[in-house]
């Protein structure tokens, strides 16, 4: 994919020492001075003597370049003073031998350098002047080929790849998207050097290996004697040739991306379908529980979808739509202005207020206004045809103009960075559909963060990008431009498409049409060469598609880290209850039941001759008992046992909050109104006391039947033997006692057994449901924070690898 | 600028700040107890130095002209200006009179090399300046400043901040959420200019203004202060100069942003914890209260249940000491269960359970507690809740056993035989005697009438028997009666004791309560009080 070969240049250019990457570069000797086309006949350069790219170039950068001093460390210093602003470019090496084939293309080049070379002397005004030097020359070549137009537009090194075609098109060079440089390397030693050229990244060209590639370059445009033009042209043919060669090569490496030009129907049925279930699966996720990151997972996850919807279906489906080009920036940066000044016509209001816009405008040509206003693309907004007060933000204006090209379209979106944070909300979710981004900055704001933050989102997606600084005092412009550039480098992004504009009156809106030339012959090309813009947006599909590898594993280990962080919440549920319960039976072991009160109502019952009394006689009628004092004694029984509940409930409930406060902040809120146990605890607890006393009294009634020599001698009444029976069972280890021994000696030690076993397990029974309830609002609190279950990040991964097996 | 307003002054609100520090930790935030030291250090670092002086810095994003707008103050060309953003990367500052600023400085951090000095006294129609310390700070915004807090930390030092805000930048997030909106409340110490302005139209600055207006009121700014400047051209530095003069020549910035910040720590601190019902929580247990902890923990220990047995088994076991003896004799005879069951020594045994011994049930001792912590915070912030349930349950691993140990003391002996028991069984058998020496008597008056001794004739008077037999019904009558009357006294006596006993366990399960439960939850009750207190007093 394309975006292979953005991620990583090679080492090729290792060879190269780092420290060579601030060259010192001045500007060809061989150029003369202020002639208009001067260049021409100085710089024949046919053949390209392909010497070992790298150490012969750089030397050679040296020993030229007299005027202009370009600390900047590009590493491939511009050849001539223009190109500051071309694409860093490969330097001119002394005139070697210019390579043959070449020759034809020469001329048109040179003939495109030479208003370069005007600039050449005064080197201080170049850059300023270099602006206007594609005018003149494209309008000379405008009914050309776009090439030739680009050659001298040389600064926008982007747009090169017209002039590729012709000569720098040798079949063996491999094609490189935008990678420039390194084809020109492979100009001189074409065949071998191509695969490795090929994975490079573009981006990366700005480090080391830049320097090789200037090199390279520079040797194969030494020939032309001004290195500015040409270099531009090189970069750009090498896009061309990449392009151009991406079908028939079919570079391996470069594989769908490249190759897909046109997919057949099946493979893109297939990564719709993927691409559908991704969006499902990416639809229904929720990330309830305010995790750190979580915020950021359920923007991304929004961001997602908006993207999947908005863009990259629509994209995969037609691709052959216009292509979007974004514009994003600061605010003031004067992104609306250059729109209107592209438009010629005032489609989105300017003003001194920040910020300014709020509510996207899009603006095409007359013929793809349909691809806007009914198709999928950014499907999720409604259309307007003019600002409306109130427009949400869930709205777009799209606007026709003749003078926009066919096939491209500009995106007016709000900033990036102002005090409306909707607006940031806005212009990132209109990046996440753009084909192509321009991002607006200005003198005064380049080396802001938000703007920083936002080119290494760009750079991270892989979009294609080119950069607009605007604003720019003429006399600052040089030391502005060189410093941005080298922040440009420093960030890896040394390579994008460059303009300036100069900080100039606005009138109604626009600026002067001298400024805009550059960006509109970049738009011109776009629209004229549909390859290559196919290119550009299959190039930013493929690293959206590509960002979905980390973005969607990202969520769903987000989602892990929820599911993960309920089930250890859940946990300490179950184990602060647990422990409740192992503590109540550590309770009924020790004898702990048979204190305070009970133990009182106890020495009372067995005391006053009311335990004797229940022993009777078989034969002797009734005595009278004092039944209050029975009842007394099982009241005690019962608040003593309700009372162990309780407390081990309190201290469960409480445990449970703290562990939950403690595990994280999330906790704290979830665990908010259950530090205590509930309401009806007690009132539950004393019922489920009561019944199991019922339950005892009844065991003892029908199992207990005593032993026959017994109950032939004599008759007991339930109710006390039942209180005894509890009082022998809670007294704990000590099985000597009196209690013991007389149930012993009135139920039998084995039917005394089986009661024992079974009261004991009901109590417990009835304990654990009680705890249940309790936990159960534990449960209910995790449950209504939303958390998806474990399949959700199954599928995202599922989902995530459908997709990468459709491409 | 509001000047001097009708809080109290500094002072007040600083100790009670130190009391909400002194007592915050563990209740409060970390980051806010930290926060409010270092605002104390702060405010007593710069109440320290001079107070000749007012340190205004010059803060906003880069490119704004912070530097060029220090020069044209200035009057020098004293911090480097220039197109490449950002410029300044270290603080310049720039003093109108010396004397007394070095240790300021010092404070502030200013390098050495970065700091210059206007003397006041030579510059004509500076003087009202005299006591300015300018600074010029690196901006807050661009790349390198994600990894350079020096704006950050003198935008919180200075005295008074200017914001230098620009056409381009002005309304951007990164000055206004990181600072405009958090500094609201700041209105006092916090100018804005609007530098510039040369690159706009009068219409176009006029809109501008008004907008700039507007979006500083929104964020809270009530009275913003706007100074439109333009460094290159001149215009408007003579006015931002005016208002910086002002601020110095009042000498109160300083007091001013110290009370500012003072205020939005405070407020802070109040929406982390609202002083609004928590001083309505009682500050001690009440006696309600402390009965009822008392109450529960007494029904903890059985108290009322103890003396009721101790009642019923005197009642039961003064029978055999005090009571007619006849039926007693005759249950003898009765078969006894026990001994058909073979457990002859379990009678004993049950006789032994009553030797009477007190203890504390401790899961009914934990929820007693806990009921009392339950009904003391409501209305507390969660944190202090818990708090005081921490502190009501300090010593509850140990309060059972203390209460069991304490009231064994006065436990009472079941098993105890008064004298006067003994006294009446004596009795019971004289009259038993009595009986039996009547009986005899009657024996032989009736059975062997002459045929006695002399020595025995008395006994063969017939005419005595019948006075005989009299004295036999009386003496089984009195035993009778006496054993009522005894039983009667015993359980008078065992009622009165039972009172006793019950108050006196009362007393010292309440003595238990008082130092193990009540001491510790009203220190924490009492922190509690003093932090809402000392909350109430930052606001003023």
């Amino acid at each position: 994919m394309n975006t292979a070969m953005d991620d990583g240049r090679m080492d090729d250019g290792r060879e190269e020492s780092p420290g060579e990457q601030t060259l010192t570069f001045r500007a060809i000797t061989d150029v003369p001075p202020s002639d208009t086309a001067p260049a021409v006949p100085d710089a024949p350069g046919p053949t390209r003597p392909s010497p070992p790219p790298a150490a012969e170039a750089d030397t050679g950068d040296q020993d030229e370049a007299p005027t202009s001093v370009w600390d900047v460390p590009v590493r491939r210093p511009p050849a001539a003073p223009t190109s500051v602003w071309e694409r860093p470019s490969r330097p001119a090496p002394a005139a070697p031998p210019a390579s043959p084939e070449r020759d034809e293309d020469l001329f048109t080049e040179t003939a495109a350098a030479s208003s370069d070379d005007e600039d050449l002397p005064d080197s201080a005004d170049a850059p300023a002047e270099s602006d206007h030097a594609p005018e003149d020359a494209t309008a000379a070549l405008a009914e050309e080929d776009d090439s030739d137009e680009d050659a001298d537009s040389a600064w926008l090194w982007g747009d090169d790849e017209s002039d590729a075609a012709p000569d720098a098109v040798p079949s063996d060079e491999t094609p490189l998207d935008d990678a420039p440089s390194d084809e020109t390397s492979t100009d001189d030693a074409p065949s071998d050097e191509a695969p490795s050229d090929e994975d490079d990244a573009p981006s990366d060209e700005a480090d080391v290996a830049g320097d090789l590639a200037g090199a390279a370059d520079a040797d194969a445009d030494a020939d032309d004697g001004d290195g500015a033009s040409d270099v531009a042209e090189d970069a750009s043919d090498e896009d061309e040739t990449a392009s151009a060669t991406a079908d028939d090569d079919a570079g391996a490496e470069d594989v769908p991306g490249e190759a897909e030009e046109d997919l057949p129907p099946e493979t893109v049925e297939a990564l719709t379908a993927a691409l559908g279930a991704l969006r499902e699966s990416v639809a229904g996720l929720r990330f309830g529980l305010d995790l750190p990151g979580a915020e950021e997972a359920r923007q991304a996850r929004a961001d997602l979808q908006a993207q999947l919807e908005d863009y990259v279906l629509p994209r995969v489906r037609t691709r052959t739509a216009p292509a979007l080009i974004v514009i994003a920036g600061s605010t003031g940066a004067g992104k609306s202005t250059l729109v209107n000044s592209l438009a010629e016509k005032n489609v989105s209001r300017t003003g001194v207020r920040r910020p300014t816009t709020g509510v996207p405008v899009l603006v095409c040509h007359p013929d793809d206004r349909k691809w806007f206003t009914e198709g999928e693309l950014l499907g999720g907004l409604r259309r307007l045809d003019k600002p409306e007060p109130g427009a949400g933000m869930r709205s777009v204006v799209v606007v026709a103009t003749e003078k926009l090209p066919q096939g491209v379209a500009l995106l007016d979106t709000p900033d990036i960075d102002s005090v409306v944070e909707e607006h940031h909300e806005i212009a990132h979710r209109m990046l996440d559909a753009a084909d192509l981004w321009i991002f607006v900055t200005t003198a005064a704001r380049y080396a802001d963060a938000p703007a920083w933050n936002l080119l290494r989102l760009a750079k991270e997606r892989g979009a294609r990008l080119a950069i607009v600084l605007s604003r720019v005092q003429p006399r600052a412009r040089e030391v502005v431009l060189k410093h941005f550039v080298r922040m440009l480098t420093e960030y890896g992004l040394g390579e994008i498409d460059r303009f300036v504009i100069e900080e100039s009156a606005v009138t109604d809106g626009r600026l002067p049409d001298s400024e805009m030339t550059d960006l509109r012959l970049w738009l011109a090309e776009l629209s004229v060469d549909d390859k290559r813009r196919a290119q550009a947006v299959r190039k930013t599909l493929n690293g959206v598609l590509d960002s979905f590898r980390t973005r969607v594993p990202a969520l769903a280990k987000q989602l892990e880290l929820q599911v993960a962080f309920r089930s250890e919440l859940r946990g300490d549920v179950e184990a602060a209850y647990m422990s409740a319960l192992t503590e109540i039976d550590k309770a009924f072991r020790s004898g702990m039941i048979i204190q305070g009160e009970v133990l009182a109502r106890w020495q009372d019952f067995a005391g006053s001759g009311d335990l004797m009394r229940s022993l009777q006689l078989r034969k002797r009628p009734r005595s009278s008992q004092a039944p209050e004092r029975i009842t007394a004694f099982r009241g005690a029984l019962k608040a003593g046992l309700e009372s162990v509940i309780v407390a081990a409930a309190a201290r469960a409930a409480e445990e449970v909050a703290g562990r939950w406060r403690h595990r994280a902040e999330v906790g704290a809120t979830l665990a908010e109104g259950l530090e205590r146990p509930s309401d009806e605890l007690v009132r539950h607890a004393g019922r489920a006391v009561a019944s199991w006393q019922e339950h005892v009294i009844e065991l003892v009634r029908t199992e207990g039947v005593a032993k026959r020599s017994v109950s032939k001698l004599v008759s007991f009444d339930a109710d006390s033997l039942s209180l005894i029976f509890m009082v022998a069972m809670f007294s704990g280890g000590r099985t000597e006692g009196v209690p013991h021994r007389l149930v012993k000696a009135l139920l039998g030690a084995e039917s005394l057994r089986g009661i024992g076993a079974k009261a004991l397990s009901d109590l417990r029974a009835r304990i654990g449901m009680l705890f249940d309830e309790e936990s159960m609002r534990y449960v209910q609190a995790l449950d209504s924070a939303g958390i998806p279950d474990e399949s959700a990040a199954t599928h995202l991964y599922q989902a995530t690898y459908n997709l990468e097996v459709a491409r | 600028m509001t000047t001097v307003t009708t809080r109290p002054g500094l002072a007040p609100r600083l100790s009670a700040l130190t009391k909400v520090v002194e007592l915050g930790p563990g209740r409060l935030d970390d980051k806010l107890v930290s926060e409010a030291q270092n605002l104390l250090l702060r405010a007593g670092d710069r109440l320290k130095l001079s107070s000749e002086h007012t340190v205004v810095a010059l803060a906003g994003g880069t490119g704004s002209g912070k530097s060029s707008l220090f020069n044209a103050v200035s009057g020098l060309e004293l911090s480097p200006t220039g197109v490449r953003r950002p410029t300044t990367a270290h603080t310049h500052a720039c003093v109108w009179g010396l004397e007394g600023a070095a240790p300021l400085l010092d404070w502030l951090q200013i390098e050495w090399r970065h700091r210059f000095a206007r003397a006041s006294a030579l510059d004509k129609g500076e003087s009202q300046l005299h006591g300015l310390i300018l600074l010029d700070l690196p901006d807050h915004d661009s790349i390198r400043a994600l990894t350079d807090t020096e704006a950050d930390r003198l935008i919180g030092l200075a005295d008074l901040v200017v914001w230098v805000l620009d056409p381009q930048k002005y309304a951007d997030a990164s000055t206004h959420r990181r600072y405009v909106t958090e500094l609201a409340g700041h209105d006092a110490v916090t100018v804005f200019a609007l530098n510039q302005a040369d690159r706009l139209s009068a219409e176009e600055l006029a809109e501008l203004v008004i907008d700039l207006n507007d979006l500083l009121r929104r964020e809270g700014v009530e009275h913003p202060s706007v100074v439109p400047t333009s460094a290159v051209s001149g215009r408007g530095i003579e006015s931002l100069k005016s208002v910086i003069a002002g601020a110095v020549s009042r000498r109160r910035a300083a007091i001013q942003k110290l009370e500012a910040d003072l205020h939005r720590l405070e407020q802070r601190l109040t929406r982390s914890m609202p002083v609004g019902e928590a001083l309505n929580v009682p500050a001690s247990v009440d006696e309600a209260r402390r009965m009822g902890l008392t109450d529960a923990l007494c029904d903890a220990v059985g108290v009322p249940a103890v003396g009721e047995a101790m009642e019923n088994v005197y009642a039961e076991r003064s029978g055999r000491w005090v009571g007619w003896p006849y039926p007693r004799w005759l249950d003898r005879f009765r078969p006894d269960p026990v001994k058909r069951l073979r457990l002859q020594d379990v009678g004993d045994e049950i006789r032994g359970i009553t030797t009477g011994s007190v203890s504390a049930q401790s899961a009914e001792v934990a929820n007693a507690v806990q009921a009392l912590a339950d009904g003391l915070t409501v209305g507390m912030h969660p944190v202090w809740r818990s708090a005081v349930h921490r502190a009501a349950r300090s010593q509850l691993g140990m309060l059972p056993r203390t209460l069991t140990e304490d009231l064994t003391q006065v436990a009472p002996r079941l098993d105890r035989v008064p004298g006067w028991w003994r006294a009446l069984k004596v009795w019971q058998y004289a009259l038993v005697a009595a009986f039996g020496v009547g009986l005899v008597w009657l024996g032989f008056g009736l059975l062997l009438p002459g045929r006695l001794p002399a020595s025995l004739q008395l006994l063969g008077d017939t005419s005595a028997l019948p006075w005989v037999a009299l004295m036999m019904a009386s003496v089984l009558g009195l035993g009778i009666l006496s054993g009522i009357a005894s039983r009667n006294f015993v359980e008078l006596g065992a009622s009165r004791e039972r009172e006793r006993l019950e108050r006196e366990m009362r007393r010292r399960v309440a003595a238990i309560a008082e130092k193990a439960v009540v001491e510790p939850v009203e220190r924490e009750l009492g922190r509690h009080h003093a932090f809402y207190q000392a909350m109430r007093g930052l606001a003023g």
